[in-house]
């Protein structure tokens, strides 16, 4: 068999399996993708046929307050998690890593909510925080017994919360999983040196766990934009009080699908695609995302 | 067909239907309340829309006529005159008639706990005045005058419905309803709005309103434990509160009555809003058309299921049903004959507002009827941000 | 020296204790609830024990449809997962082993696919469904729902890969090995912990996922889990014990898969995600 041949052959086996994955990813990512632009210029109640607006409803929606006021829910709901969950899960990891059976213990209880899909966590939340009949009727804990989903002023920073019950369990496995590939002769070696356990955190922990920081603000950041099912449920499907909790996926969702303005839903969307590009080009040029695009200049 | 899965009577006839017509089935899709309309406009956009579609009238139901997906029932399909015209007339576009009414009529009441109410020394008020000062009365108490769930937005529109029709009579919405958004600036609707935050301020739905969502129950239980005195709610709560607390209803705790009076009003009194009914529309589209027809004519509300629906406690919009219901037997029947009595009197019977607006401006409305409660806007600012989203 | 450390274990076992009860006592609570009798629900005390403990209703739920609810949720679950897995595998073993512009080019793609929000797309995504006449089936949940599962499983299968030495690839190249002996008798078997790490991960994505079944399905039988927990309050009307009891049903399965692969995940989760 000439080199040349086998060189062939295995681009030919490279394209069939690099195939799959394309097509299905170009299909309902990449094409979509484009929909979402072409949508954004038409004018679509759901029912009728398609017409043309132009630009239309990127005129109204970027006029219109409200859409202003859903991209910065997102940013803050996005930031405030960052900055809840980070902290948390990194010290719930710390706390995990050694191994024990006591900690053991307490790992697999903090793992639960991790378990709950969002649907069901809301449906949860929303009944244990009602006034009247939720957790604040229970003995000492009636300082609960308030309109915490219901205040304009503080459903944003319960959903936030509840964002976090949700996810701190998994970046907490995370950070676990990081600390436990620290290697332990770092720490001997410190320990020769007489580093305190605070010498030790900040001169070998934090930056051995660099990736997984990277890896962990990545998804929270990103997945910060698809908070959708757990808002939804737990505002009863409105984004309020008010508009309180409506950030961009439950604006775009209202939108499209009960006010059949598919245009201008279309609109919202990509404004939340380029968030989403913007971010991820943020962090990854900051960060040089993990290791494997590190060959590669730019993205 | 498609309907929504609790409409069991529904799905009585079209089993009776099938058995009569062994080669012309009707297949039944039932559906949970909360998306129903959300998947209905995504069929029909699907291009897989049902031949019979269950439905509310108004607005929404007019969006489908628009777009030409809805067949007219004429009166050589079905008798109109069978039916009460102030509920047919929610299923009507331009004279011609889209929607067979299907099931009990659901007007809006104030529901309240006698014991709750005699404890306090009260009578069920009359008037905007005994409601206030029923209020204040209750607030010393330490009960929650009205349970509201605002947190699901529409339990909140109910009071400025009927507000807005006492305070400027049902002319006001049905401009609004024909499509001048002017109509939004009408200083009965600022009225309206204002009469609602002065509930507030006077403290009648209690701190948790906001945070109640209504599919929880947690509104209907603060009325059967006492906790509330009154809930503004449609008929179907009667249901609810059967079904979650039958020795409240059976040991006849639970009181029932009109919306009431505004000093200074020019709406009628009797006027009442709610969902008339629900309807049975027919595909323009659909396969065979006789079968749909045939169905709507001879098994909805026919003889059976109109006994049917007086068993189960709701009346449907069906004149002259006065002595079926003095003959009824079972313990609803003061509850019926209220409603019944209510709709026949009523002059008019306005159709929730967030049903009979075009649906893209039910979300405007609920979101602003909310801001408005939680005193986020002012009630001219309702006006003016209603009239631009129209 | 040694008091200061006493402190620092009574503070951080103090700390992991309220974390421990924020985790918990919602969760306690949920059990309890689903085990109280409606009336009594409105009248105990919530954190109490049910008084008259009751399977009413977890009846109520199985009664009302679960097992179908559950299977579509299995099967959807199930076929997504071997989908992504299987053509992500393919993906991440052509990235590693092309050192190409193409390969890159195509790597690229995938990270950029990261950054789009599902939610995003739900509309046009929807069009080509009902296009596709696959609107209202299962298969309208499970191809969308591989497509978006794709780019970060490649990410990681191929951050995965690369640590695999050349010399292994090489070695079985001299000895004659296809590429497709290279994927299924090297890479996978040396990529197995990501490989779980990534099943589970899109696995509990795909078992919670809301959004695509709430808009690409219709029918009560085509209905997942997540959805059929939003149409049981609808039909359950006012019923918080039964709601409850319905979460309860909806992740035990979860459980059980974590209960049996906890291990893996860990393991999985240090190999795929941390480095």
């Amino acid at each position: 068999m000439s080199p040349s041949t086998a060189d062939g052959r295995r681009r030919m086996t490279g394209a069939v399996m690099a195939a799959p994955a394309l097509v299905l990813f170009v299909l309902f990512g990449v094409v979509p993708l484009a929909g979402v632009l072409v949508l954004s210029l038409a004018d679509w109640d759901g029912l009728g046929p398609l017409g043309w607006a132009g630009l239309v409803n990127w005129r109204d929606v970027l006029a219109d307050g409200a859409t202003w006021d859903a991209l910065w829910l997102t940013v803050k709901v996005m930031a405030l998690s960052w900055l809840i969950q980070t902290p948390i899960a990194l010290a719930l990891g710390l706390f995990q890593a050694p191994r024990g059976r006591g900690r053991a213990f307490f790992a697999v209880l903090w793992v639960l909510p991790l378990l709950l899909s969002a649907v069901a966590i809301g449906l949860t939340w929303q009944a244990l925080l009602d006034p009247s009949f939720g957790i604040g009727s229970a003995p000492g804990l009636g300082r609960l017994a308030r309109p915490l989903l219901g205040s304009p002023e503080l459903a944003l920073y319960v959903v936030i919360f509840v964002i976090a019950w949700q996810f701190v369990p998994f970046h907490a496995l995370l950070y676990q999983a990081g600390i436990r590939q620290i290697p332990a002769t770092l720490y001997e070696a410190a320990a020769l040196d007489g580093a305190g356990r605070k010498d030790r955190f900040l001169r070998i922990t934090l930056p051995q766990l660099r990736y997984t920081i990277v890896t962990s603000s990545t998804l929270m950041l990103v997945g910060s934009l698809t908070y959708f099912d757990l808002i939804f449920v737990l505002s009863g499907g409105t984004g309020g009080p008010g508009t309180a909790t409506r950030v961009l996926p439950l604006a775009m969702y209202i939108t499209g699908f009960q006010s059949h303005d598919m245009g201008a839903a279309s609109v919202i969307a990509t404004v939340l695609v380029v968030t989403g590009l913007v971010l991820s080009l943020i962090t990854t040029r900051l960060s040089g995302f993990t290791r494997m695009d590190s060959r590669q200049e730019g993205l | 067909m498609w309907a929504l899965s609790d409409q069991t009577i529904l799905k009585d006839s079209v089993e009776a239907y099938n058995k009569d017509h062994p080669d012309k089935k009707i297949t039944l899709q039932l559906f949970a309340n909360d998306d129903y309309k959300q998947k209905l406009r995504v069929a029909f956009g699907a291009g897989q829309a049902p031949d019979i579609f269950f439905n509310w009238g108004g607005g929404a139901l007019n969006d489908y006529v628009k777009a030409g997906k809805v067949a007219e029932i004429t009166s050589a399909d079905v008798d109109h005159g069978r039916f009460t015209p102030s509920v047919l007339k929610t299923a009507t576009f331009d004279g011609k008639v889209y929607g067979v009414p299907c099931n009990g009529l659901a007007p809006v009441v104030l529901y309240y706990n006698k014991k709750v109410l005699g404890q306090a020394g009260l009578q069920p008020p009359k008037t905007w005045d005994d409601l206030l000062a029923a209020v204040k009365t209750l607030k010393a108490e330490g009960v929650t005058p009205l349970s509201l769930a605002a947190n699901s937005k529409w339990p909140t529109l109910m009071y400025t419905e009927y507000l807005l029709d006492r305070i400027g009579g049902a002319q006001v919405f049905a401009r609004i309803a024909a499509g001048d958004a002017s109509g939004w600036n009408d200083p009965a609707v600022t009225k309206a709005t204002k009469a609602l935050q002065d509930l507030v301020d006077a403290g009648a739905f209690g701190d948790s309103a906001s945070s109640m969502n209504y599919d929880q129950g947690a509104s209907t239980a603060l009325v059967y434990t006492g906790k509330a005195a009154m809930t503004l709610m449609g008929t179907w709560e009667y249901a609810n509160f059967v079904k979650a607390a039958p020795d409240f209803v059976s040991g006849g705790d639970l009181g029932y009555t009109v919306f009431p009076t505004i000093p200074g009003g020019v709406g009628d009194p009797g006027a009442i809003v709610g969902n008339p009914s629900n309807f049975l529309s027919v595909n323009a589209a659909a396969g065979d058309k006789a079968v749909a027809m045939t169905y709507l004519k001879e098994y909805v509300l026919n003889a059976a299921q109109v006994d049917a629906y007086l068993k189960a406690g709701s009346v449907p919009p069906v004149n002259g049903l006065e002595a079926e219901l003095a003959a009824l037997t079972t313990a609803d029947r003061p509850w019926l004959e209220f409603v019944y009595g209510l709709v026949k009197k009523a002059p008019t019977f306005q159709l929730s507002w967030d049903q009979d607006l075009p649906s893209e401006q039910a979300d405007p409305l609920l979101t602003n009827i909310d801001k408005s409660f939680l005193k986020q806007i002012t009630p001219e600012e309702f006006g003016q941000n209603m009239s631009k989203a129209a | 020296m040694t008091t200061v450390r006493a402190l620092h274990r009574a503070v951080s076992g103090g700390a992991a204790l309220v974390w421990t009860a924020i985790v918990v006592v919602p969760i306690y609570w949920v059990v309890v609830t689903s085990l109280r009798e409606r009336a009594e629900f409105v009248t105990s005390s919530p954190l109490a024990l049910p008084g008259d403990p009751t399977l009413a209703n977890y009846q109520t739920v199985l009664s009302g449809g679960f097992a179908g609810y559950l299977l579509n949720s299995v099967i959807v679950t199930a076929a997504t997962v071997a989908v992504t897995i299987v053509v992500s595998l393919m993906a991440a073993f052509v990235i590693v082993r092309h050192g190409s512009r193409w390969s890159r080019l195509y790597f690229r793609l995938f990270l950029l696919g990261l950054a789009i929000p599902l939610q995003a797309v739900i509309i046009p995504v929807y069009l080509l469904i009902i296009r596709m006449s696959l609107y209202d089936s299962l298969l309208a949940i499970i191809l969308p729902s591989a497509a978006f599962a794709v780019p970060v499983t490649v990410m990681i299968l191929v951050s995965f890969l690369r640590d695999v030495p050349r010399s292994l690839f090489e070695a079985m190249v001299v000895d004659g090995a296809t590429e497709w002996r290279l994927l299924l008798d090297l890479a996978a078997p040396l990529a197995r912990p990501a490989l779980i790490t990534v099943a589970v991960y899109d696995g509990l994505q795909v078992w919670n996922g809301f959004l695509f079944p709430l808009i690409l399905t219709q029918s009560d039988e085509r209905a997942v889990l997540p959805l059929a927990l939003t149409l049981y309050r609808g039909q359950f009307g006012i019923d918080v014990p039964a709601t409850m009891a319905a979460v309860v049903l909806s992740t035990l399965p979860m459980l059980a898969v974590f209960v049996l692969a906890r291990r893996h995940l860990v393991a999985g989760l240090t190999a795929g995600f941390s480095k």
